[in-house]
C-alpha cells in the first residue's frame, strides 16, 4: 500500500506540473507563432518565453524523483 | 568578440563633402552617428549644427529623383537583352539626356500598351476558336442545322459542369448538349446547344447565375461556320504577328539604348545615396563635420585614403570613447571559424551592447557539451555525424552551413559522451561491443546523474554570476559588483550544505556554513535592494533548471533501450532489424531537437541573462 501511495505521489508531482507547463506553453506559443509571423526577429526572444514555464515540469521531475528514489 | 570601435571625426571645407562622402562610401568602413549632437560640447552646439541643404541642393535632389523615376520605369518596360557596357558620364548632359528620356519613356508605353491590348484580342479569339472547333465537333458535317442555337460560357469551377446539366436539364426538357473544354489559358469553357425556343430563357438563368457568357463577334455572326473559323484563325495569325513586331522593335530599342539608360540608372542611384547620406553631416559656418564610428582596425587605412585624395584639406581625428557614448557605439561581431557557426544562436537573441559580451563563444564552448551530455550515445552521435559531412559535403551556403557544423561538432560531443556512458544505439548496444563505462548507466544512476547536473548548473550560473561580476567592475557599478559576489557566496554555501547533506564528512560542518550564509543575507539586500533575496531564488530555479540534462539524458537512454526490446519482440531478424531502424530513427530525430530546444534554453534564460546586455546597434557603414 505504501509503495503504491509513493507512487501515486510522485506521479502527481509530475503530472500536475506537467499540465500547467502544457496549459501555459499553449497559450505563450500561440501568441509566439502570432509575433513571430509579424516580426521574425523577435524569435529568440519568444524561444526564451515558451522555454520558461518548462522549469514548472522540471521541478516536478526532480520532485518525484526525490520521492521515488531518496 | 566585440570587435573594437573606434570614434571618428572628419572635418573640412564644404565645398568638399560630396567628395569626402563618396570617397567614404567607397571605403564602406564609416558609420555616421545620426545622433551626433549627443556627442558635442555645449559650447560647440552654438556652432555647430545639422547640415541644412541650400536652394540648389534642393533642387538637384527633386530633379535627380524624376529623373530616376523616369529610367527605371523605361528599364522596367525595356525586355532584357545581353548588350555592351555604357562608359557614359551623364552629369555634363543631364538636362538633354532628361528630355530624351521623356520621350522614350512615352514611346516605351505606346509600345507596351499596344502588345497587351494585340494580346488580349488574341487571347479572346483563341476562346472563340475553341468554340467553334467544338460547334464543329457538335454539328459535324450537317453545316446550317436549322432549329439549333450555340451559348458559350465560362465557367469558374469544374464542379460547377454536373449542376449547370441538372439546371438544363430541367429548363429544356433535355433538348440541349453540354460540351466543355479547356482554353489555353487554363479557363473552362462550356457549349450549349439547345432549341431557339430555350435559348433566351437559358441566357437569363445564366446571367442570374453570373455565369458570363461568351457573346461572338457581331461581324461573324451571320457568316457560315466555316467562314467564321477561317477568320478567327486570321485574326489570331494577325495579332500574333503584330505582338512579334512590337517585341522585335521594343529588343532593338532595348539594345540600343539599355545600356544607356543601366548607366544613368546607376549613376543616379549613387548620386540620390550620397545626397541622403549628407543628411547625417553636421555643419558650421565654413565646414561640414562627420561624426560616427569605425573598426579600429580600418582607420589607418581610412586616414591613408583620405590624404591621397584630399592632401590635408580634410582632417580625421579619433576621438576618445567616453563612458556617455557607450551606448551610441555601434557593434560588430567577429569570431574565430570554430565559433563562427554558433553565430547563428546569437543572431536569436537581439545585438548585445558594445560594453557587454558577445555570447557566441560561450554558446560554442558549452553548447556542444550539454548536446553531447543529452544525447550521450555512440551511435546516435555517428549517424548525426555522416548526417552533417553529407550535408556540407553538398557545399550549402549561409544558415545550413552554419547548423551543418555545429550538428557536426555536437555529434563528435555527443560521440564522446556515448563512449562515456557505454551507449551504442542504447545500453544494449554498448554491452555487445563491449564498451566500457567510465561514467555510470544512465538508466539506473538517476540521482548521481541529478546530483551531477545541479553540480553543472551551478558551476554554470556561478561562471556566469563571476563574468557578470567583471562587466560590473569594468563599468564601476560597485554595488552590482557586491550583490554578484554575495549571490556568487550563498550559492556556494548552498552547494555545501547540499554536499553535506548528501555526502556527510567530517571536514564539512553545516553550523559555520549557515553563519556564514545567515551573514550574507543582509549583505545582500544591502548591495542589491529590497528584491535581491527573490532574485537570488531565481537563481536557484536557474540552477534546478540544469536537472533537464539529466531529464533529457535519461528520456533518450529510456527511448534507445525500448527501440531495442521491441525489435527483440518481433523473435524475426528481417523483421527486428526494421523495427529497430524505424525506432531508432524516430528516438534520433528527438535526440535532435529536444537537446537542441533544451541547450539553447540554459544559455538563454539561465547563462547569458546573468552577463549579456542586450540593445546594441547593427554595425551600418555607408557603403556603395
Amino acid at each position: 500500500m505504501e509503495k503504491v501511495l509513493i507512487s501515486f505521489a510522485a506521479a502527481l508531482a509530475i503530472g500536475l506540473t506537467a499540465i500547467a507547463t502544457a496549459w501555459a506553453q499553449s497559450r505563450i506559443g500561440a501568441a509566439g507563432a502570432g509575433t513571430i509571423a509579424e516580426r521574425p526577429e523577435m524569435t529568440g526572444t519568444v524561444i526564451i518565453l515558451l522555454a520558461i514555464p518548462e522549469t514548472m515540469v522540471i521541478l516536478g521531475f526532480v520532485v518525484a524523483t526525490m520521492i521515488l528514489y531518496m | 568578440m566585440i570587435v573594437k570601435m573606434s570614434k571618428l571625426e572628419i572635418i573640412g571645407p564644404r565645398e568638399l563633402l560630396l567628395d569626402v562622402l563618396a570617397v567614404i562610401r567607397e571605403q564602406g568602413v564609416l558609420h555616421p552617428e545620426p545622433e551626433a549632437h549627443v556627442f558635442l560640447a555645449p559650447e560647440q552646439r552654438a556652432v555647430v549644427h545639422e547640415l541644412m541643404p541650400d536652394k540648389n541642393s534642393a533642387e538637384e535632389q527633386l530633379f535627380l529623383e524624376s529623373m530616376y523615376s523616369l529610367t527605371s520605369e523605361i528599364l522596367e518596360l525595356l525586355p532584357r537583352v545581353e548588350t555592351r557596357e555604357s562608359r557614359l558620364d551623364p552629369s555634363p548632359i543631364l538636362d538633354t539626356l532628361a528630355a530624351c528620356a521623356e520621350k522614350h519613356l512615352e514611346q516605351c508605353r505606346n509600345w507596351t500598351e499596344q502588345r497587351e491590348n494585340m494580346l488580349r484580342e488574341r487571347e479572346e479569339h483563341e476562346r472563340y476558336a475553341l468554340l467553334l472547333g467544338t460547334m464543329g465537333e457538335m454539328i459535324g458535317g450537317h453545316e446550317g442545322v436549322e432549329g439549333l442555337d450555340f451559348i458559350g460560357i465560362t465557367l469558374r469551377d469544374p464542379s460547377f459542369v454536373d449542376r449547370l446539366r441538372d439546371l438544363l436539364a430541367q429548363l429544356t426538357e433535355g433538348e440541349f448538349t453540354l460540351t466543355s473544354a479547356l482554353a489555353p489559358d487554363g479557363t473552362l469553357i462550356g457549349l450549349i446547344a439547345t432549341s431557339p425556343a430555350h435559348s433566351s430563357h437559358i441566357k437569363q438563368i445564366l446571367s442570374d447565375e453570373q455565369l458570363p457568357e461568351l457573346p461572338f463577334p457581331p461581324a461573324l455572326a451571320d457568316l457560315p461556320l466555316p467562314e467564321r473559323i477561317r477568320r478567327v484563325q486570321h485574326s489570331i495569325a494577325a495579332a500574333t504577328q503584330k505582338i512579334r513586331d512590337i517585341n522585335s522593335e521594343l529588343e532593338s530599342f532595348a539594345r540600343r539604348w539599355s545600356p544607356i539608360y543601366r548607366r544613368i540608372d546607376q549613376w543616379l542611384e549613387e548620386r540620390l545615396a550620397l545626397l541622403s547620406a549628407a543628411t547625417v553631416v553636421q555643419e558650421t559656418d565654413m565646414c561640414f563635420v562627420i561624426l560616427g564610428w569605425a573598426r579600429t582596425d580600418s582607420l589607418a587605412p581610412l586616414a591613408h585614403v583620405m590624404t591621397e585624395h584630399f592632401d590635408g584639406s580634410v582632417v580625421l581625428e579619433e576621438l576618445q570613447i567616453k563612458e556617455q557614448d557607450l551606448e551610441q557605439v555601434p557593434v560588430v561581431l567577429r569570431n574565430p571559424p570554430y565559433f563562427r557557426p554558433f553565430e547563428l544562436f546569437s543572431r536569436l537573441l537581439p545585438l548585445p551592447r558594445y560594453a557587454s559580451w558577445d555570447p557566441t563563444p560561450f554558446i560554442g564552448v558549452f553548447f556542444p557539451l550539454f548536446f553531447g551530455m543529452m544525447t550521450g550515445d555512440a551511435g546516435y552521435g555517428l549517424v548525426l555525424l555522416a548526417a552533417a559531412l553529407l550535408v556540407l559535403y553538398r557545399k550549402p551556403a549561409g544558415m545550413l552551413a552554419d547548423a551543418a557544423r555545429i550538428l557536426l561538432i555536437s555529434s563528435c560531443f555527443a560521440i564522446l559522451f556515448g563512449i562515456l556512458f557505454g551507449e551504442f544505439f542504447g545500453e544494449a548496444g554498448g554491452r555487445l561491443l563491449h564498451l566500457k563505462t567510465y561514467l555510470p548507466e544512465r538508466s539506473h544512476a538517476v540521482i548521481p546523474m541529478l546530483i551531477f547536473s545541479i553540480a553543472l548548473g551551478i558551476s554554470h550560473v556561478v561562471l556566469g554570476l563571476v563574468i557578470g561580476l567583471i562587466s560590473a567592475l569594468r563599468r564601476h557599478k560597485q554595488r552590482k559588483a557586491a550583490a554578484n559576489i554575495v549571490t556568487i557566496g550563498l550559492i556556494i554555501c548552498l552547494a555545501a550544505l547540499l554536499t553535506s547533506l548528501i555526502h556527510p564528512s567530517s571536514w564539512l560542518h553545516r553550523r559555520p556554513v549557515l553563519v556564514l550564509a545567515g551573514l550574507l543575507i543582509p549583505l545582500l539586500i544591502l548591495s542589491g535592494g529590497l528584491l535581491a533575496p527573490l532574485e537570488f531564488i531565481k537563481q536557484i530555479g536557474n540552477i534546478v533548471s540544469y536537472t533537464r540534462i539529466m531529464a533529457i539524458g535519461l528520456s533518450s537512454v529510456l527511448l534507445a533501450n525500448a527501440a531495442n526490446n521491441l525489435a527483440g519482440l518481433t523473435g524475426d531478424v528481417i523483421l527486428g532489424t526494421l523495427a529497430a531502424i524505424v525506432l531508432h530513427t524516430v528516438a534520433i530525430i528527438l535526440g535532435t531537437f529536444a537537446p537542441t530546444i533544451h541547450a539553447l534554453r540554459l544559455h538563454y534564460v539561465e547563462f547569458l541573462s546573468k552577463f549579456v546586455e542586450h540593445g546594441g546597434k547593427r554595425f551600418a557603414p555607408l557603403h556603395k
